[in-house]
């Protein structure tokens, strides 16, 4: 992927009366990248969304694109496109109809039209013959294809997307995010889409930009945000995590609570003491320590099994440790807890896995 | 919790019931229009229909139709487009005084018309207009605009305004949103608060009373006649035009399926 | 796009606000004029005085106002009583039947209101369609039913009946079926039920259909005078007299100022307490 960037906002403000949506936000998007802003509701990311295609007007900061500032153009003169959340097709126009209407409003003539539509269908894998279809008459999953085709029409710089997906069934939700992501490979256009979905964010984008109150608390590839957070926010956010506070000590080790970190450990994070810090560990990384365990794990804790949930591929488990903190952990299918809900048992896990998270 | 069998039978009962109290007089006036003495009297002895043909002969009702028809006419095409403007700021857009307006709306529905239409003979009177036919259409559209917006504000609801949104961010201007998706989109009420308009000023009098100078609608003419004694031509002149509503309501209802119906072959 | 909102709704909005500018506030701003004016002139270059409201007074009109007023609330309340069993029925048990009985309801809103009750005249005056047939069928008639305050009233009940059956089926449909089922299901009987979920849940409906008949019903002329006869005069038909036989304009303005201020005061205290876009079906 090239680094150029295409997108790119400085300083952005917006108040709605006395409540301020997002507050002094920077952010820069790279040309043909696939970009998620996930965020929980409230967090700010319509308003951002909104901001870009120029639906609201930004109360301070700028906009550019392709270095041209666009926050002052309206948005029927921004080379940028939305689909929406509710998709916005429209009910009195045919299947055909609604994919050529940016073309009908740029003064494109009706045969080219009408040949670009079909070329849509085929890139969107719909039949040709649904260009004389009603809306009405189409499937949840045709009627986002439709709306991909209407979005894509007038080769728009960048597609903006406010959480399409979020109104679907969880199959087809998985099937059209398997479909995005191809559609964005075939295209090389840039996408930017919003969802408070991790899942979705995860599957689909090369970075993910984590909002929180109107401001970025993370903006990473998918991989980093979920295994090296840096903060306590983006790793509860970023799905099921366990977090112990630590206090390191003189003598170079940490205490966790049920466990202590070595001193090796303490320098590879480059933790001195008095530092305030978190140690995260994912609850995949987490095993059992039985009889058959080869080698010695590097940090372990004892515990009694709370309970256990069946998660279909895998198992999660709820532990309490000796000194009362909770800890999750998930196991594959093979790796089953074979013993009862009461019993004790020793946990273990790498250091390699662990991730530090500093600050309160 | 569910009604049972019998009191849904005994509300559909008191439905029908309803709905013939409501048409009753209708059918005394139908009787009394085919009834051939001059002094009406139930029950009626001998039936003839000569009192529709001198209804239609007569040039008094000609002239009264024409009026009626004028005045109705221009009506609903005035209101049917204040009525769509109206219709947008009572429910589709967010301004300041959108509350104040709903409320300003509402309020010459709520008013007695007799008295609004004296109102509005002051008025004329203050600033030197003759009452005629033309007044008369001034009158009706206080009224009526007001309930061709409420029409069309019951469409303007239930439009995602994202439509509009979505065509703007796919280029669309404001004049070619009004073109492309409001207007397609809101013309069933606006077809419907058409008719209502046509019917409302069709049918009234009490707005007509003051307002007509020395033109008369039909249904001002029926109330002379009525209050100053029996003609029998009342009967056979009301009956008219309730015939007239009751054809134009059902050419609108048969329309849109003969329509539709003439856009499907061609393409078969 | 707030702002655009804000001007386009602005925009949309100034066709109707020129017309009610014009058409309804001028007109109201010349009665209250006229009203202040000496007896019997025909334009507004006089010296103002009061002394019309002091005629209204001094001839005592308040017996029709009273009339008026007392007949529309009776009205209304018997309206209410009659409409709200059709108006669950339409809002809850019928259901093709509503469409059935909706379009028979406002078609017969089309048909001029004194053709109506001039048909009511024929069903129930001596040697009508009721009194006329018992007449030929058992030889026995009686006086007829007309000219009484009881056949005013139940004019006005016949001619605004769809004007509290709408809104009331309206109120009555945004009841959530849920919130009445868990109702019984935690042990309310059907009059708890009526009293605790039906009622305060329709009030909006209840409002606007008990407000509309009201007011139109204590402004209403034809009932009295068709039905009616002389029986009762009532106020609006006072205005009426007044510019027309009593050629005194200051008089029947000083009286429409009347009707006007009352029916504006219930009218404007009624109308700001419904949330409009509510009851029509707001989806945002």
């Amino acid at each position: 992927m090239n680094q150029n960037v295409i997108l790119q906002i400085a300083g952005l403000y917006k108040r709605f009366g006395d409540f301020t949506a997002l507050h002094s936000i920077d952010l820069k998007v790279h040309d043909g990248e696939f970009l998620a802003i996930v965020g929980p509701s409230g967090s700010g990311k319509t308003t951002l969304i909104r901001l870009f295609v120029g639906m609201d007007e930004p109360t301070d900061g700028t906009i550019w694109l392709r270095g041209q500032r666009i926050d002052t153009v309206p948005a029927n003169q921004r080379p940028t496109c939305m689909v929406f959340q509710s998709l916005a097709l429209f009910p009195h126009m045919t299947v055909g109809q609604n994919i050529e209407f940016p073309l009908k409003i740029r003064g494109m003539k009706p045969a080219e039209r009408t040949a670009r539509a079909l070329e849509l269908l085929d890139l969107l894998r719909l039949p040709r013959s649904y260009h004389g279809k009603r809306i009405h008459q189409c499937s949840g999953g045709e009627r986002q294809r439709v709306a991909l085709a209407r979005a894509l029409a007038f080769d728009p710089e960048i597609l903006f997307f406010d959480e399409p997906l979020s109104a679907l069934d969880y199959r087809l939700r998985k099937t059209l995010e398997k479909e995005l992501k191809d559609l964005h490979a075939r295209t090389g256009k840039t996408f930017v889409y919003i969802t408070h979905s991790l899942e979705e964010a995860m599957a689909m984008s090369d970075r993910i930009a984590i909002m929180r109150a109107g401001k970025f608390e993370q903006i990473a590839p998918a991989d980093d945000i979920y295994n090296r957070p840096v903060s306590r926010f983006v790793a509860e956010f970023m799905g099921e995590v366990n977090l112990f506070p630590l206090t390191v000590e003189e003598s170079g080790a940490a205490s966790a609570g049920s466990f202590t970190l070595p001193p090796r450990a303490t320098a590879r994070f480059g933790l001195v003491a008095g530092d305030p810090a978190t140690l995260m560990v994912r609850p995949e990384y987490i095993g059992f320590v039985g009889a058959g365990t080869e080698t010695e794990p590097d940090l372990s804790v004892r515990g009694r099994v709370l309970n256990e949930f069946n998660l279909g591929s895998r198992f999660q488990y709820e532990i309490e440790a000796e000194d009362g903190q909770r800890l999750t952990v998930e196991t594959q299918r093979d790796e089953r807890f074979g013993g009862a809900i009461g019993d004790t048992v020793t946990l273990g896990w790498a250091i390699d896995h662990c991730h530090v998270i500093r600050g309160e | 919790m569910n009604p049972t069998r019998l009191t849904r039978a005994g509300l559909l009962a008191y439905g029908i019931l309803t709905l013939a109290f409501l048409y009753l007089p209708l059918v005394a006036v139908g009787f009394a229009s085919v009834s051939k003495s001059r002094y009406l009297s139930f029950p009626i002895r001998r039936y003839d229909t000569g009192w529709y043909a001198e209804a239609l002969a007569s040039d008094t009702v000609r002239d009264l139709l024409l009026i009626s028809l004028k005045v109705a006419g221009i009506v609903t095409v005035v209101s049917m487009v204040v009525g769509f403007f109206g219709a947008l700021a009572f429910a589709r857009y967010h301004w300041r005084f959108r509350g104040l307006f709903q409320k300003l709306i509402l309020l010459p529905i709520f008013f007695p018309q007799t008295v609004l239409g004296l109102a509005l003979l002051m008025w004329f009177n203050a600033v030197d207009i003759v009452p005629s036919w033309h007044t008369a259409v001034v009158a009706h559209l206080v009224w009526i605009s007001p309930i061709a917006t409420l029409i069309i504000a019951i469409r303007a609801y239930s439009f995602d305004p994202t439509l509009e949104e979505a065509a703007r961010d796919m280029g669309c201007s404001t004049l070619q949103i009004l073109r492309e998706i409001t207007i397609p989109l809101l013309m069933p009420g606006v077809v419907s608060a058409g008719l209502f308009a046509f019917l409302l000023s069709w049918g009234n009098f009490p707005l007509s009373l003051f307002t007509t100078g020395a033109d008369s609608t039909l249904p001002e003419w029926l109330y002379a006649k009525m209050v100053s004694g029996y003609s029998p031509l009342v009967p056979t002149v009301g009956i008219l035009t309730v015939a007239g509503s009751a054809a134009l309501l059902a050419v609108a209802l048969i329309a849109p399926s003969i329509v539709r119906m003439w856009r499907r072959t061609p393409q078969a | 796009m707030e702002r655009l909102d804000r001007r386009l709704g602005a925009l949309c909005a100034t066709p109707m606000l020129l017309l009610l500018g014009l058409t309804f506030l001028a007109p109201l701003v010349v009665v209250a004029a006229f009203s202040i004016m000496p007896e019997k002139v025909f334009d507004l270059w006089h010296q103002p005085d009061f002394s019309a409201y002091v005629e209204v007074i001094r001839q005592g009109y308040w017996t029709s106002v009273a009339w008026a007023l007392g007949m529309a609330l009776v009205a209304t309340v018997i309206l209410f009583l009659i409409c709200w069993p059709l108006a669950y029925a339409m809002a809850k048990v019928y259901r093709r039947f509503t469409l059935v009985l909706t379009i028979g309801v406002v078609l017969s809103l089309f048909v001029s209101e004194n053709i109506r009750l001039f048909g009511w005249v024929l069903t129930l005056m001596k040697g009508g369609l009721i009194e006329g047939h018992l007449r030929a069928w058992f030889g026995t008639g009686f006086d007829g039913l007309l000219y009484n305050v009881p056949v005013i009233i139940f004019g006005l009940v016949y001619v605004y009946l769809p004007f509290m059956l709408f809104p009331l089926a309206q109120g009555i449909a945004m009841i959530p079926d849920d919130a009445r089922q868990a109702a019984y299901d935690l042990g309310a009987s059907r009059r708890r039920v009526l009293w605790e979920i039906d009622l305060p849940l329709a009030a909006p409906g209840i409002v606007v259909g008990g407000l509309l008949t009201f007011v139109l019903a204590a402004g209403a002329i034809a009932e009295s005078k068709l039905l009616g006869g002389q029986a009762v005069i009532v106020i609006a038909d006072d205005v009426e007299t007044a510019f027309t036989y009593g050629q005194n304009w200051p008089l029947g303005s000083a009286l429409a100022m009347v009707l006007i201020a009352i029916i504006g005061s219930i009218a404007i205290v009624g109308v700001s307490r419904i949330d409009l876009d509510a009851i029509m079906g707001r989806r945002r």
